[in-house]
């Protein structure tokens, strides 16, 4: 019958005379535990040595008779490797202390009971060996484990910090040390707290995970490295339980998007100059009307001053006839000056004056209220979400988008209460400024050179803890077949020059990062609505559990 | 001044712009012309219809109708008065439809008083 426990191997090393070590008992007993024993025998120590490095060894048995060879063996093996035990058949109390003093695991002593002592020995020393070895393997294999972790984490491209409920960081890899240019010997133990704002509301993912057991999946945040400088990351962060369920920590993979958001924002930049370009000449062409007719006045109101300034020299010749008191000469420049006057017909002049200066008055007054709302349109925009009136918004846009639409549309508003939201108010000025300017596009297109007005209704109104803002326009409306493409970048059914294809699908990316949704409706020859829903709160990608 | 009005010019105007309306008229006001100012399309047509006039001058954009559809309504009603555009952007009216409508001239905004005054009495003096 074949074995069923493990395979055991002694070396007996011992002297060929006299009697040899009896191992009888040993093997039996070991073989009656199902282990399958090989002994070796042999007669010095350098054959002990080579043995043991030829094969796994559990025990060496030392005839102490082998003297110096054995004393060898002892120092070769006592401190490590399988354990060695000597067997001496004198039995003298200091043998068995050197014996122990030079590493022997056991020592055993010759006399009545060796035979029955020696099993007992052997078995423990090979029980206590293998399970030495055993947490052996259970360390090579944690070891061995922990390497390939660690090779995972150092080489994934995203950045990795792992903390516990302190908020201090127990590990991190390159990319982390990267970003946050700080090495990992710094980085170790020092505390997280306040690095990690998420962009818009400032709030602490991190602390939050830990605190509330939320996850993060791709949250835009910014990261404050060693400098201050703050760089934008896009973060996963999310709670670590041990086995028994208790959280101990929290890890956050973050990536630099620092680049991303370059691109992202010359995308937006590129959009807003050809939305800019259409916008200018409407808003050109409204300052342009009263500049022709205030430019025109100034001429005007200068050669009026000509004109009384030739009135008055004929009122001063008139004076200073008086003052000579000559009838004659104060009849003739009378004469003139009743001449000059009925020909520079003074009484229309000065009614007409008055007329100009107040006529450009009012239209300087036009351009600076088009400045005002320049002005207003592109407020400065700090990056950060801002608390915001949407009414407001919706209407400096309006106003900025009307000059370039009013020959052609009706423009209704409709405002209702809507409660404040929390948003990047330049953001979705541009939104609702794309959506106004298409509604234009598709009206013009339709009248075509036909004449006449089309209609574009500007509504807001409060819904499911949010805003909901409409754009309708009684345009041309869209083909069916290309109603599912119209968010693609740069699907565009306009003519070249006209539409950079970016319009709606950077109107679509820019409600999606405030948490909100855009919706068409639209029918062939009837017109198109689009509807925007912005969440107060504005969450992005938060996945709370 | 010994012409009456029945004998001056006859120059209608038209731009939805009050302030350019009585600026033109300042402007022109000492060059003989009747002067008839509209800021509405349709108040232009009826006047033309109504009685005859030798110069129309109209702005381009305007709500309704553009400067170029009126001017091509008008036409059709008096083929022989002059036919000029002012506009701030007379680069945007493509050189075909102005040659096609017989436009006598494409006056820029802000339009220079002397230039303007030129153009007119040139355009007027040709039959």
């Amino acid at each position: 019958m074949e074995p069923a426990g493990p395979a055991i191997h002694i070396i007996v090393a011992e002297p060929a005379q006299p009697a040899p070590v009896d191992l009888l008992g040993t093997v039996a007993a070991l073989e009656g535990l199902g282990c399958e024993v090989r002994v070796a025998v042999v007669a010095d120590a350098e054959t002990v040595r080579a043995d043991c490095r030829d094969a796994e060894v559990d025990l060496i048995v030392v005839d102490r008779r082998l003297g110096r060879d054995c004393e060898s063996i002892l120092e070769t093996h006592g401190d490590s490797g399988p354990p060695v035990v000597v067997v001496d058949a004198e039995g003298s109390a200091e043998a068995a202390l050197d014996a122990f003093r030079r590493g022997a695991a056991d020592c055993v002593s010759g006399g009545a009971q060796y035979a029955d002592v020696l099993p007992v020995v052997v078995m423990e020393q090979i029980r206590r060996w293998r399970a030495v070895q055993e947490r052996g393997s259970a360390a090579r294999l944690i070891r061995e484990l922990e390497r390939v972790h660690q090779n995972i984490i150092h080489n994934m491209n995203s950045a990795l910090l792992v903390v516990d409920m302190e908020g201090r960081i127990t590990a991190c890899n390159p990319p982390a040390e990267q970003i946050l240019s700080r090495p990992e010997s710094e980085l170790r133990g020092a505390h997280v707290w306040g690095w990690f704002k998420r962009t818009g509301d400032g709030q602490d993912l991190v602390a939050k995970t830990l605190r509330d057991d939320v996850r993060f999946k791709g949250a835009e945040s910014l990261i404050t490295r060693a400098d201050g400088t703050l760089v934008p990351i896009g973060i996963s962060c999310a709670p670590i339980f041990d086995a028994a369920g208790s959280k101990h920590g929290a890890v956050a993979i973050f990536q630099d998007l620092s680049e991303i958001t370059q691109l992202r924002n010359q995308m937006l930049q590129n959009e807003k100059m050809a939305s800019i370009g259409q916008l200018a000449a409407g808003v050109a062409h409204e300052i342009n009307n009263p500049m022709g007719f205030i430019h025109a006045n100034l001429f005007q109101m200068a050669e009026y001053l000509a004109d009384l300034r030739r009135v008055w020299s004929d009122v001063e010749g008139l004076q200073k006839s008086i003052a000579r008191g000559d009838a004659e000469e104060i009849r003739r420049t009378a004469e003139k000056l009743a001449a000059m006057a009925e020909d520079v017909d003074v009484p229309y002049l000065l009614t007409d004056l008055a007329t100009a200066i107040r006529e450009s008055q009012e239209g300087s007054e036009r351009i600076r209220h088009i400045v005002q709302d320049l002005r207003d349109f592109s407020h400065h925009e700090t990056g950060q979400r801002v608390v915001t009136d949407i009414n407001q918004c919706l209407d400096s846009t309006a106003n900025i988008v009307w000059p370039m639409m009013k020959h052609l549309v009706v423009l209704e508003k409709k405002y209702r209460d809507v409660p404040r939201i929390s948003c990047f108010p330049m953001q979705l000025k541009q939104v609702f400024m794309n959506l106004l300017v298409n509604a234009f596009q598709a009206i013009e297109e339709r009248l075509g050179e036909s004449g006449g007005t089309g209609r574009i209704d500007l509504t807001s109104e409060a819904q499911d803890d949010g805003v909901v803002v409409s754009v309708g326009d009684t345009g041309v409306g869209i083909d069916p077949k290309h109603l599912d493409r119209i968010f693609d970048p740069f699907f565009t059914t306009k003519k070249v020059g006209i539409g950079t294809g970016l319009g709606l699908s950077t109107s679509f990316n820019i409600i999606r990062r405030h948490g909100g949704t855009i919706t068409v409706e639209s029918r062939v020859g009837e017109g198109t609505t689009f509807r925007v829903f912005l969440p107060i709160s504005g969450d992005d990608d938060v996945d709370a559990n | 001044m010994t012409r009456t009005e029945e004998n001056l010019p006859r120059l209608l105007i038209l731009d939805d712009e009050a302030g350019i309306l009585s600026s033109l008229r300042r402007a022109l006001r000492r060059e003989g012309y009747e002067i008839l100012t509209f800021e509405r399309v349709e108040d232009a047509l009826r006047e033309i219809e109504l009685r005859p006039v030798d110069a129309i001058l109209t702005d381009h954009k305007m709500p309704g109708m553009s400067g170029m559809q009126f001017l091509k309504s008008a036409a059709e009603l008096r083929p022989n008065a002059a036919r000029l555009l002012i506009t701030g952007w007379p680069e945007a009216i493509p050189p075909s439809e102005i040659a096609e409508l017989g436009i006598r001239a494409l006056i820029t905004k802000p339009w220079d008083d002397a230039k303007l005054k030129a153009t007119l009495r040139a355009v007027l003096s040709e039959p």
